[in-house]
């Protein structure tokens, strides 16, 4: 089920809120598991029963490892929990990937597989991994199979994330009370540690998940889609050019971002309705001076992913300086393997590796003393590395690439360009606007004068209001339109 | 102050999303959209198997998009948000000029012209060569030949198309139209061109084939306003047209057979008037094989047209130059079974299609 469509907005939602916050405290953990299954397996009913399984697998390792604690035993399980959660997903997403190069090496002819991709699959897994290692670094393993399940399988992350670590949410698995009207409750301790306190429910939680959904969804629905659109006909033209090339790389780049950074916003905000505070996982990136940079604010969620449980246990930036740069070639190889079984994924993860280990070795320096020399310099390293990404194979992302450099034999500009440049210049100029923080940063400068504060209580509701019933009218006139991320 | 915002805004879109939401679970299916001139999808079955193969779930999403409550008026708010908020050229192909509405069609599909003459030169090739028929071709030109250029959207390349269609129909005769027609030649809100003004068309074409066309008409405005294929598509709250057809005394004594249900019927068809497409009732729309009579014509020549819809209104212009017209929709009948219906001797043949047929000729049988 997607998040932009009438089935999740108008049939899904409503019944899942109605259920969950009339449910008593003891059972909305088991409401939102049993909706969270549900979403999932509205799109994949056999599959269901793999996520099942891992969770399974997941909790039993979890316990096995609290129960030998400090033993060698722990270690092992723990071993054969990440062996098997990661085997499940090698088999599902990677296999034919290694079949077809086997095949094409040695000559061989080894039939594919043909599996399908469990939607989410690779998000999920990394959770449960999150969570086995976490218990195993001494973090409290959680006794109640609900809870945990309901952590692992939660519908607003479940397929598209932002991966969520255990030791992140734990504290808000257990539930503490009721929908407060108010900000805090007044029996709060101010003192007491957020962890003892577990999950509650405020208006200015809920109404702030309103928000985020609203214009993550605005995001997906009245940007995303229309820059994706934009990208459609670039790959149908039988008139390409120079500019056009260059349009399709700008729009692909925006397009990925507010689709993800969409959905992301639409889970952070799903997940604080229900009581959850997820991390950020999308900080304005293309206003990076540095690749560095970007990679802190573009998918914060896996990026710390592979810093805490991959690059850091390989020894990160304490060993020699071979080390070191084999250690970041190695996790932003398996970055870009984690988005996608082929090659150009993973010569993405490594574009991005040479250009860190570059800057690592001098030109942070350089960049830091030129902001616009950085800028430009990462727009067109993040431009040339999603033309990679999305191209169906490497011939394709050379081709693409030859095209925005003039070697695609095409003329500069033709009439179809000019057509679609006019068509799309509004869509385009929002985007680029709201690729940066300006707006947020004009609204909550007019947030903080006095006064305005009455204005909004009526303007942010008619706000929201409005935005809803364009994107419904958006969603009723298109088509099925998933997210870019669920293939991951 | 936040406190009072946060409660209004979760109250407000608490209300929202379950008024909406309790619409679209109680509301009734609807069978069929006049608008957009489709059947709408309906609630898909529920099964065991419906669910495990995800029809059920890929099929709801459709029907709820077909059902939602003022579907109409929303498509019509998206359409004035893509046309003129976000200053998209057009919406969904679509786009609104000069009041009128016209589709983009674009690019020019040399695949398809080929494919057309193909079937054409078939046709002729298997019917036509040992005959003393006598073989005429025209082509149509759509409405963005005259919208979309000048206006700034994107137009297929006539010119060539023109040219690499005749060069295709070696041995017929052209009958150009292209400079007889302009915009006002068609109707504003749909594809088809209007019965009205097609007498001059309908005399070139006429003379290019040795006769000459000198019937008067009656024009007859239909009671209900007119709103075309695009105006549904679009859903811009457009004004309504009105829709004229051109009779007399002659047109009413035609005897006018339809062999695809095998029934008489009018040249005008009056029960379509009040119908999903009042442009049917032209010789009641696509049908695959008309025979037009005239008692009362003072020849015994025979017409054979191989048209399109845009051939339903000008047709009945010819008639009274022919004791016979044939007309045939290959588009609806396999050109290879016409054997069985017509015999081909000294006919006048026509065929007349639009730009729009013949760039997405992939219906051509």
């Amino acid at each position: 089920m997607l998040f932009s469509g009438i089935p999740f907005l108008y049939y899904f939602l409503p019944v899942v809120l109605l259920l969950y916050f009339i449910a008593p405290k003891c059972l909305k953990n088991t409401v939102l598991l049993i909706a969270s299954l549900f979403f999932y397996a509205w799109g994949e009913p056999k599959i269901v029963l793999i996520m099942i399984a891992s969770i399974l697998a997941g909790y039993v390792s979890g316990l096995l490892i609290e129960a030998f604690r400090r033993k060698r035993t722990a270690k092992i399980v723990m071993i054969i929990s990440v062996v098997l959660q990661l085997g499940c997903l090698v088999y599902f997403k990677y296999m034919d990937f290694f079949i077809g190069n086997f095949n094409k090496v040695f000559g061989t002819e080894i039939p594919l597989l043909k599996i399908a991709l469990p939607v989410g699959i690779s998000f999920y897994t990394f959770q449960i991994l999150s969570y086995t290692v976490d218990i195993y670094r001494g973090e409290k393993v959680q006794k109640n199979p609900i809870n945990l399940a309901t952590y692992i399988a939660m519908f607003p992350q479940l397929i598209a994330g932002p991966i969520v670590r255990y030791k992140d949410i734990a504290s808000e698995l257990p539930v503490q009370g009721g929908l407060w009207w108010g900000k805090t409750r007044k029996d709060d301790n101010p003192g007491k540690e957020k962890s003892s306190i577990g999950r509650r429910f405020t208006t200015e939680d809920v109404a702030s998940g309103i928000r985020r959904f609203v214009f993550g969804l605005a995001k997906k629905v009245l940007l995303a889609n229309q820059l994706g659109e934009l990208c459609d006909i670039f790959r149908m033209s039988q008139e390409k050019s120079v500019l056009f090339y260059w349009m399709y790389a700008v729009a692909f780049a925006l397009h990925i971002y507010f689709d993800f950074s969409g959905y992301s916003d639409m889970a952070i905000g799903l997940g604080r309705i229900f009581g959850f505070h997820f991390v950020e996982n999308f900080n304005y990136p293309f206003i990076s001076g540095s690749v560095t940079e970007f990679w802190r604010r573009w998918h914060i969620s896996l990026g710390s992913w592979f810093r805490d449980y991959v690059y850091i246990p390989l020894g990160g930036n304490r060993v020699p300086k071979w080390r070191w740069f084999m250690n970041i070639f190695i996790v932003w190889m398996l970055t870009g393997f984690w988005h996608g079984a082929a090659w150009n994924f993973i010569i993405w993860g490594l574009f991005f590796a040479v250009l860190l280990v570059f800057e690592k070795l001098c030109f942070l320096k350089v960049l830091e003393k030129h902001k616009i020399l950085g800028h430009f310099y990462v727009i067109l390293a993040v431009l040339i590395s999603f033309v990679i990404f999305n191209a169906s194979d490497m011939g394709g992302a050379f081709s693409d690439i030859g095209g925005m450099f003039g070697f695609a034999k095409v003329p500069f500009v033709t009439t179809e360009t000019l057509y679609y440049l006019r068509s799309y210049a509004v869509i385009l100029t929002l985007a680029l606007i709201g690729s940066a923080p300006f707006i947020k940063n004009t609204v909550v400068k007019l947030a903080s004068k006095p006064g305005f504060g009455k204005y909004l209580v009526v303007a942010e509701p008619l706000i929201l209001l409005v935005l809803m019933l364009i994107m419904t009218a958006y969603l009723v006139d298109g088509s099925f339109n998933p997210f870019l991320y669920f293939r991951f | 102050m936040e406190q009072r915002r946060n409660r209004i805004t979760v109250i407000t879109m608490a209300i929202f999303l379950l008024t909406v939401s309790l619409l679209c679970w109680f509301k009734g299916s609807d069978k069929y959209s006049e608008a957009e001139r489709r059947y709408l999808k309906d609630l898909p079955e529920l099964s065991w198997n419906t669910v495990m193969n995800g029809k059920f779930m890929s099929e709801f999403e459709s029907y709820t998009q077909d059902q939602f409550p003022g579907r109409d008026a929303l498509r019509g708010l998206k359409s004035g948000m893509a046309l003129y908020v976000f200053a998209g050229m057009d919406n969904n192909d679509l786009y609104y000029r000069d009041g009128y509405i016209g589709k983009i069609e674009y690019p020019y599909k040399p695949e398809a012209i080929a494919h057309a003459t193909k079937v054409f030169t078939s046709v002729a090739d298997k019917y036509l060569k040992d005959t003393d028929c006598k073989v005429y071709y025209s082509i149509i030109p759509d409405k963005g030949y005259f919208l979309a250029e000048e206006n700034g959207y994107l137009a297929m390349d006539y010119a060539l198309l023109e040219e690499e269609f005749c060069a295709g129909m070696d041995g017929m005769t052209y009958i150009d139209l292209f400079d007889v027609m302009e915009l006002d030649d068609f109707y504003q809100t749909d594809t088809h061109w209007r019965q009205e003004k097609l007498p001059e068309v309908a005399g070139v074409i006429a003379n290019a084939m040795g006769k000459e066309l000198n019937a008067e008409y009656e024009c007859i405005a239909l009671d209900e306003p007119f709103y075309g294929v695009y105006h549904g598509q679009l859903a811009l709250p457009v004004a309504g047209e009105t829709l004229y057809y051109l009779n007399n005394e002659e047109l009413v004594g035609c005897y006018v057979y339809d062999y695809t249900n095998a029934q008489e019927i009018a040249i005008y068809d009056m029960d379509k008037a009040n119908g999903a497409d009042p442009y049917e009732i032209y010789l009641s729309g696509p049908l695959s094989l008309i025979t037009i009579e005239n008692p009362s014509a003072d020849t015994d020549a025979e017409l054979i047209v191989f048209r399109d819809s845009f051939g339903s209104s000008i047709v009945p212009l010819l008639v009274e130059e022919y004791e016979k017209i044939t007309l045939v929709d290959i588009r609806y009948i396999y050109s290879g079974v016409l054997g069985n219906y017509i015999e081909f001797e000294d006919q006048d043949v026509l065929f007349l299609y639009s730009t729009l047929v013949l760039n997405n000729s992939e219906t051509l049988k």
